[in-house]
């Protein structure tokens, strides 16, 4: 675990420090004691899971979050970071993934947004000031581009540059950025670490969140490990190995074990996709289910795996590849794909899987109208039927089929999605997130149920961001990066150090 | 390259926006099938009648640009406009039936303001509850009658002259360029592109949102109150339903003139053009003796076809 007392080892003063800062949200301590120093001239790189308390260290850093405990120093001093403007005063700047521009606005205005120059009169902008001081700007990241040109018609590459113009045009001497390569091509990301390299010897500190590392080592001066909130290490590229940064970010995980009894042998093959792929950002994707399988699809958050299984559903139009359910070709809206025997059980199961008003009865058989009651009379006592005979098999805690299903725990109304593509007579259930939000009891019941799904013949795809739920679970998983298919793992390959490899960019 | 010289044509056709091929195509239609359409007379009678409506459409662009709309312009410019009545009858004063206009309009954009950056009702239901009030107080005030008599100053705005050129003309015209040094000159301005486009940026930026888009709503109530002047010199009188459903043409115009609902994208020379276009509408269908609930039916045409002109262009 952390040792808070060897903070200071290295040169000058750090620029920034934080101090046992730990913050609480209901229900989860995204950030526990977790201390932290930048030093001018550096990069420092923070790395760790989804989730692992980056994002809100981040928010922390630059005010938008304040923390619950503990204490920021800066050039040795305390200070008080409780808005955004504060942090603004002490030269931080963050540059999020989701841009802070403002897309119809001229780059020059959106680099000086809320700094305009005044112009004659009071109000107006002075145009040709603001044109020059941006242009000088741009011009000292080594920027080439017409400050007066609209950033909506900027790629993404371009308005990553205008952020960090931003940033500098602040005088920011320490400069936050989250993974700001992720949606670079290889030589925007080198033109991106020439800058940083100018930065770095101007002084400005750089913390650098990322998930690539062949960055770390490229880039990185000095690197600190995040785990479920907490400061796991802080140490040297030199220092280390990549397997070895792997597993401080997966840690030792507590055993969970959750019931699963493993097919001797799966089915025939159920789904079976091809070379598919979609303007979503996915390509060559090469994916097959056989029934009573639980097949695992992991890969950071946004490496394509819910573009996927949009794509498998019909959510999504499909440019190239061929997907077979069934052992017929499938092709078309999410309509068509349901009436197959597909369900997509959706991550936002609030927005998108159910009617939370409507009773748990009227959700649990609305799929399935149209098996139920062929000649398109609904008959309420059929209905009611079905319904109950669901809430009995898949043992949904609630007080009557007549209860609002948004008056139930995540775990039940989970399974009153599940319930629904039942009734429909689904073959393929796709997870996306199953257990999002759900409580660890919920938990090994929902995945009860998927097991005792395939075990009576059905198949299973599941998204996962929970690597470990993946390797207790899963017959076999594919691990996504960057939109493509990065690896297979067998049954004896599935630790969540392999999908953690896989799933980095380590070149 | 030779092939470039010849699409030439077309292409500078398809990069016009939707909203001047549509006045372009109205004007050329009424010039042929309206008898004195183009005369110099009936274009100046559009102009001015189109000045009301300019009022109003230039600050619901920029309430559109935040990604809001204010449903009670109509009925905040009844109001108004019988402020300017009752007052100018009982004090002999257009400038103080102005003043109480303008403040009263004022007064209805800040409870838009307010209801929609505080209390965070959308726009959509706060200024539709507004209109009601606003619809309600005008019955109020008026008794549901006329207010008439009223001094011939207020008459006179209508149609005086100043250089030849008619004063309501004058208003539209400076109205513009007063929303257009606005918009796309001062602080405020660019940050109503950052209200509908980035409302995050603001923030970081250290500005309140809240505030400015209190202030957008204010400034639709206050050129309502404007407008009034205008409607009430226009009917010489106070009349209880005359703005009802300007709105409607309003938040048309902006639409027409390629103003995006969402992102923060407005263009406030499309809204002119928009206001035009809506009014060469009205002008000719009236000339060509068509009832009034013909103009309003063609008014929502004229919103899709300018919208399918600007998706085919996009397209394109």
């Amino acid at each position: 675990m952390s040792d808070s007392a060897e903070i200071t080892a290295a040169p000058p003063a750090p620029l920034l420090e934080l101090r046992g800062i730990s913050k609480q949200f209901p229900g989860v301590k995204a950030l526990d004691d977790v201390s932290f120093a930048v030093y001018p001239g550096e990069v420092h790189m923070l790395l760790g899971e989804n989730g692992a308390g980056k994002s809100s260290l981040m928010k922390i850093l630059c005010g938008a979050y304040s923390a619950d405990a503990g204490e920021v120093y800066y050039k040795g001093e305390k200070v008080d970071v409780s808005s955004t403007a504060e942090a603004r005063k002490l030269g931080i700047a963050v540059i999020f993934q989701e841009f802070s521009l403002v897309p119809f606005l001229d780059i020059a205005q959106n680099i000086f947004l809320g700094r305009e120059p005044k112009g004659r009169w009071p109000g107006i902008i002075d145009r040709r000031r603001i044109l020059r001081d941006a242009k000088r700007v741009l011009d000292s990241i080594g920027f080439e581009i017409d400050p007066s040109v609209v950033v909506d018609t900027l790629g993404v590459a371009q308005q990553q540059m205008v952020e960090i113009a931003k940033a500098i045009s602040q005088d920011a001497r320490i400069l936050v950025m989250d993974e700001p390569t992720a949606a670079l091509s290889d030589r925007e990301a080198d033109l991106l670490f020439a800058l940083i390299g100018r930065l770095k010897a101007d002084g400005v500190a750089i913390v650098y969140i990322s998930h690539r590392m062949a960055e770390v080592f490229a880039i990185g001066d000095r690197i600190t490990v995040l785990r479920d909130g907490r400061r796991i290490d802080q140490l040297r590229p030199a220092d280390v190995t990549p397997d070895h940064l792997v597993r401080m970010m997966v840690g030792r995980n507590v055993d969970m074990s959750y019931p699963r009894h493993f097919a001797e042998r799966p089915g025939e093959v159920v789904l079976q996709v091809k070379g598919l792929s979609a303007a979503t950002g996915i390509s060559d994707i090469d994916i097959e289910v056989r029934r009573g399988e639980i097949v695992g699809l992991c890969g950071l958050v946004g490496s394509g795996r819910t573009e996927v299984a949009r794509a498998i559903f019909g959510a999504d139009p499909v440019s190239e590849g061929e997907i077979i359910f069934d052992g017929k070709p499938i092709a078309g809206e999410p309509d068509v794909a349901a009436r197959r025997g597909i369900a997509l059980i959706p991550e936002s199961r609030k927005s998108e899987g159910l009617a939370l008003l409507r009773s748990v009865g009227d959700n649990l058989v609305v799929a399935a109208l149209n098996k139920l009651f062929p000649r398109r009379l609904y008959d309420p006592s059929d209905a009611q039927r079905t319904a109950d005979g669901l809430i009995r098999q898949l043992r949904i805690a609630t007080p009557s089929a007549r209860q609002a299903v948004g008056l139930l725990s995540g775990g039940n109304q989970q399974k009153v999605v599940i319930g629904k593509w039942l009734a429909a007579g689904a073959k393929l259930f796709i997870f996306d997130e199953p257990t999002r939000g759900i409580d660890v009891g919920a938990k090994s019941e929902i995945f009860a149920l998927i097991d005792r799904l395939v075990a009576e013949g059905a198949a299973a795809l599941m998204i996962s961001s929970e690597q470990i739920e993946i390797c207790h679970v899963c017959d076999r998983a594919y691990v996504m990066r960057d939109g493509r298919i990065a690896g297979h793992l067998t049954r004896s390959e599935l630790t969540e150090e392999n999908i953690v490899r896989l799933g980095m960019h380590d070149e | 390259m030779s092939d470039a010289v010849v699409i030439g044509p077309i292409r500078a056709v398809r990069r016009l926006p939707g909203v001047a091929i549509v006045l372009v195509l109205l004007i050329g239609l009424f010039g042929t099938i309206a008898p004195g359409f183009l005369s110099a007379a009936n274009l100046a009678n559009v102009l001015v009648q189109s000045t009301i409506l300019i009022m109003l459409a230039l600050p619901m662009t920029l309430i559109i640009m935040t990604e809001g709309i204010d449903l009670s312009m109509g009925a905040v410019l009844t109001l108004t406009s019988l402020c300017v009545a009752i007052v100018s009858l009982a004090t002999k004063s257009m400038l103080l039936g102005l003043g109480a206009a303008v403040l009263v309009g004022t007064l209805f954009g800040l409870a838009n303001g307010w209801l929609v950056a505080i209390a965070k009702i959308p726009p959509f239901v706060a200024t539709l509850a507004t209109l009601g009030m606003a619809h309600g107080l005008s019955l109020i005030v008026s008794d549901g009658q006329s207010v008439v008599g009223i001094p011939h100053s207020v008459r006179d705005i209508y149609s005086a002259q100043l250089l030849g050129v008619p004063v309501p003309i004058l208003m539209g015209v400076a109205s513009y360029c007063i929303f257009h040094a606005l918009l796309y000159h001062t602080r405020f301005g660019t940050y109503v592109f950052a209200l509908g486009g980035n409302r995050e940026a603001l923030r970081y930026a250290g500005l309140s949102p809240n505030r400015l888009l209190i202030a957008v709503y204010a400034i639709g109530g206050m050129m309502a109150g404007v407008a009034g002047l205008l409607m009430t010199a226009r009917m010489n009188s106070g009349h209880p339903t005359a703005g009802l459903g300007l709105e409607f043409d309003a938040i048309a115009a902006v639409a027409v003139g390629g103003t995006s609902f969402e992102r923060g994208n407005g263009w406030l020379l499309g809204t002119v053009l928009g206001v035009l276009a809506v009014g060469v509408l009205r002008n000719g269908l009236n000339l060509v003796s068509l009832p009034s609930s013909v103009q309003v039916a063609s008014v929502g045409l004229l919103v899709i076809l300018a919208m399918f002109l600007d998706g085919l262009r996009s397209r394109a």
